[in-house]
């Protein structure tokens, strides 16, 4: 690909540095994009929004040559191209940081940035070379990283900004970043904050996805709402607000993001005592009432999911006692907490709470398949009654049971997930990250569904980092620091900054706290 | 595909698109068969009796029982690299049971009938396939070590018992009956080929319409997921692999009784067939996806093409060479029809 007149960068009268028009793309069963325009112009962050299915990934995976177009043209820099592969499109100067960063962590900081472009002399790498150019593009982004250790030994944060070091390797012109904050704390997004606003400034373009509304007010220069593989509206960013931007991306108003339902809290369902598992829990002390929301709060890397996983059995412990009804029991693995009614929503749906090919009904059935078991065979007709109760009462948008997994958008995988357990008819149910990369409409109806699941007596175990989620859906708030419950607090005296407290470690160190993740 | 037709996408065409594009990822393998028969059809007047592809048949039985164990293996991301050996140690312990003797020590005891050897060889079988099963779950090694390990543990014991040669054994009335044929007027269907297809159908359903198929699927898709769901994978898999061992003692027994003789070389290349049948047959080297249709039409194919290779007169060393061409063109086809190489997808698409 050719340099273009690289003088005319900051030329507002200059054609946009990337122009889509009438994208057009079909999948088996659905129209992903039907007519798409979008255009980024250089030294811009262009946020890209809309709810799970709008067809944001399949945009940028079309821009940046993982997907085939039917029909509409890509221009960048001037000139019409048709990427067929990812590496054409980071030849032509777009990079894209994917929301599971693609590296190899046992390789060293160096070496990821380089993969693939590996500098020689003759036919051996050149090591110094790379490293002094890999220490330069680094201190470019202001990292204090040593280039020669392993990408492992870094933070999650820190990878990615790797990552973007190596979008800077490769001279890209437009970074494309998905979901570029979903596992990072706050202190990272700060970081990562500071350097988008850095690469703009150097005149490289930013396309920014994310859930997140306020990260994307905060970030951008221009808002792009899609809204089922159609554009709604393209407007600067500070011409919206909060609740335009959600009425554009659902097509309604969102009466209340939060649908806190009272409920009468219960009797005692679980207790657990002197819960123990080497560094990760110590000493972990708690109950869940039937009716009750107890929320988990606490910083990335706390023990929130290590927690409830020890609870459900899913990892072996060092010691712990567990109490049902009052009654102890042996909690194992996951068929023994399903035994006693324990369910758990894994945090990593696709990874862990689906098996994606296969389909809805099977996997709305798994966990029950013994019950729908007459002798040697399951019966059909009661697995589909079984399945389509589910499919109708959380309404489960798929275009029929027999429809893959893998097919269907993060909610309504959520809602999948969700009918597996209450299958089991749960006393316990707990929900790591309930909404993690769910569109705005739909966590509405998780968080209706948790209400439901509350009023009818289930305990729930709620996991989120989320702060206002935590806030908004729990009854009570336990909060999680290095493996140990620094706290509980109620509905009523629980607010932001004292959870935070307890998360980081009281009021003492608060502004490096965030530095040990 | 033109512009307009992506753009108007009808909701009807699409199901109609949808379904003819199942049709021919079920029928991917069924077609490559049909047309290699139609060519051996025109082409060699040999082949067109009822003898030769009854014989094809009775060729496909024993494989074809060994490839349903293996089917069932590689559908949970496993393999059992032990099933040629077992097909050995199950006749060679049959064998040994029927006549009495082994060549190592004599004569040991009387012989028993061979419905009571077959039973005791293929729970020997079965035991052996659990015993690996355990072992790969309980010590979570890798299958393909278990397996390795235990072919050659299987088939040095049918070298020691046997001392490399073969046992011999007279046929009675319930071999002879399982060996045999049942006459349909003029055509002779093997009974161990009705044999195989019983065995096929029982595996269809154990597959479709119950707990340990749903279980096999769903292991192999996200063995963590089927954990989290309270399904007991250890269990699951333990039971698999004794399924494979059983089907694999089975075709061992089948083996025998055509040969007459219990032999450590009765299963040889086994392994590799039958990996290369559920292959072909459309079941994913990674698990959760295929069936055991897919994996009979290619044991049929292996054999057509073996059969074949006879009837244009190829010379028979050059065999392999043939086998081994369409083992990997055979899977290269799948992968053309699911259009998972971006490289192809992007040059039909821009050439229309």
């Amino acid at each position: 690909m050719s340099q273009p007149d690289l003088n005319s960068i900051h030329s507002p009268e200059q054609p946009p540095l990337l122009e889509m028009r009438g994208i057009t793309i079909a999948f088996p069963g659905v129209l992903a994009l039907d007519n798409v325009n979008f255009d980024v112009r250089r030294g811009e962050v262009h946020a890209l929004v809309g709810e799970n299915g709008a067809g944001k990934s399949t945009l940028m995976k079309i821009l940046s040559g993982v997907y085939v177009r039917d029909s509409g043209e890509v221009i960048f820099k001037g000139q019409p191209v048709f990427f067929t592969t990812p590496r054409q499109a980071q030849l032509a100067g777009i990079t894209t940081i994917y929301q599971e960063l693609n590296q190899v962590a046992q390789l060293s900081v160096t070496e990821n940035i380089f993969l693939g472009s590996e500098i020689e002399r003759g036919v051996l790498v050149n090591w110094p070379e790379m490293h002094r150019q890999a220490r330069e593009l680094l201190a470019k982004l202001h990292l204090d990283i040593d280039p020669r250790q392993p990408l492992s030994r870094l933070g999650v944060g820190q990878q990615q900004m790797v990552e973007v070091a190596k979008a800077l390797h490769h001279r890209a012109d437009l970074i494309i970043m998905d979901e570029p904050t979903s596992a990072l704390s706050l202190r990272e997004i700060e970081d990562l904050f500071a350097i988008i606003r850095q690469l703009k400034a150097q005149g490289v373009s930013i396309i920014y996805i994310s859930h997140h509304l306020e990260e994307t007010f905060e970030v951008s220069d221009r808002i792009t709402v899609l809204r089922d593989g159609r554009h709604i509206t393209t407007q600067p960013t500070r011409a919206l607000n909060v609740d335009s931007l959600i009425r554009y991306m659902v097509g309604r108003d969102l009466s209340e993001k939060f649908p806190k339902e009272e409920v009468p809290r219960g009797r005692e369902v679980l207790r657990v005592e002197n819960l123990n598992q080497g560094d990760r829990l110590k000493d972990i002390h708690f109950s869940a009432y039937a009716g009750e929301v107890l929320g988990i709060a606490g910083l990335v890397g706390a023990g929130r999911t290590e927690l409830v996983r020890a609870v459900f059995g899913a990892d072996p412990i060092d010691s712990g006692q567990f109490y049902i009804d009052g009654k102890p029991v042996t909690i194992r693995s996951p068929r023994d907490a399903i035994r006693y009614g324990i369910g758990l929503l894994t945090e990593d749906r696709k990874q862990q709470g689906l098996v994606l090919k296969m389909s809805t009904r099977e996997n709305i059935t798994m966990t029950v398949l013994k019950r729908l078991t007459r002798g040697l065979f399951t019966s059909r007709r009661r697995e589909t009654a079984l399945a389509q109760q589910y499919i109708d009462s959380l309404a489960i948008k798929a275009s029929s049971q027999n429809q893959l997994v893998i097919n269907l958008s993060g909610g309504t995988q959520q809602k999948v997930v969700l009918s597996k357990w209450m299958a089991t008819e749960p006393r316990v149910l707990v929900f790591d990250e309930p909404t993690r990369g769910i569109d705005v409409g739909a966590k509405v109806e998780i968080y209706k569904l948790i209400n439901q699941l509350a009023r009818q007596g289930v305990a729930i175990l709620m996991v989120s980092s989320e702060l206002p989620e935590i806030l908004g859906m729990s009854d009570r708030i336990m909060v999680i620091r290095e493996g140990r419950i620094r706290g509980f607090l109620n509905r009523a005296e629980a607010t932001e900054e004292k959870i935070m407290e307890y998360a980081t470690g009281a009021n003492q160190v608060v502004p490096e706290a965030a530095n040990v993740t | 595909m033109s512009e307009s037709a992506v753009v108007n996408v009808q909701p009807s065409a699409n199901r109609a698109s949808r379904i003819l594009r199942q049709v021919v990822v079920a029928a991917g393998p069924l077609l490559v068969l049909m047309l290699m028969v139609l060519f051996l059809w025109i082409t060699s007047p040999a082949f067109r009796t009822p003898t030769s592809l009854l014989l094809i048949g009775l060729e496909a039985a024993a494989i074809g029982v060994v490839a349903a164990g293996q089917t069932f293996v590689i559908l949970t991301g496993g393999i059992d690299l032990s099933v040629e050996a077992m097909v050995s140690f199950s006749g060679v312990v049959a064998a040994i049971l029927i006549a009495g003797t082994n060549i190592a020590g004599g004569q040991i005891a009387f012989g028993i009938p061979a419905g009571a050897a077959i039973l005791i060889a293929l729970a020997a079988g079965t035991g052996v396939g659990l015993l690996q099963g355990l072992i790969i779950t309980a010590l979570n090694i890798n299958p393909f070590i278990v397996t390795l390990g235990f072919r050659s543990i299987l088939l040095g014991v049918s070298l020691v018992w046997t001392r490399g040669a073969g046992i011999n054994i007279q046929k009675d009335a319930l071999l002879s009956f399982l060996t045999g044929h049942i006459e349909l007027g003029s055509l002779k269907i093997p009974m161990p080929l009705i044999i195989a297809l019983i065995l096929y159908t029982v595996v269809w359903v154990t597959l479709r319409h119950t707990k340990l198929g749903r279980y096999t699927y769903a292991l192999g898709g996200n063995e963590t997921a089927a954990r989290l769901s309270g399904i007991n994978v250890g269990l699951t898999k333990t039971i698999i692999y004794g399924i494979s061992g059983l089907l694999a003692s089975i075709g061992g027994i089948l083996v025998m009784g055509r040969l007459q003789s219990g032999a450590y070389q009765n299963g040889t290349n086994m392994t590799l067939i039958s990996v290369a049948a559920v292959v072909i047959g459309g079941t994913a080297l990674s698990g959760g996806t295929g069936g055991i249709w897919g994996t009979l039409v290619g044991v049929f194919i292996i054999r057509v093409v073996e059969a074949g290779l006879v009837y244009l007169s190829v010379p028979s060393n050059a065999k392999e060479i043939v086998i081994g061409a369409i083992i990997v063109l055979a899977v290269a086809l799948d992968v053309l029809r699911r259009g998972d190489i971006p490289w192809l997808r992007i040059r039909r698409k821009s050439s229309a």
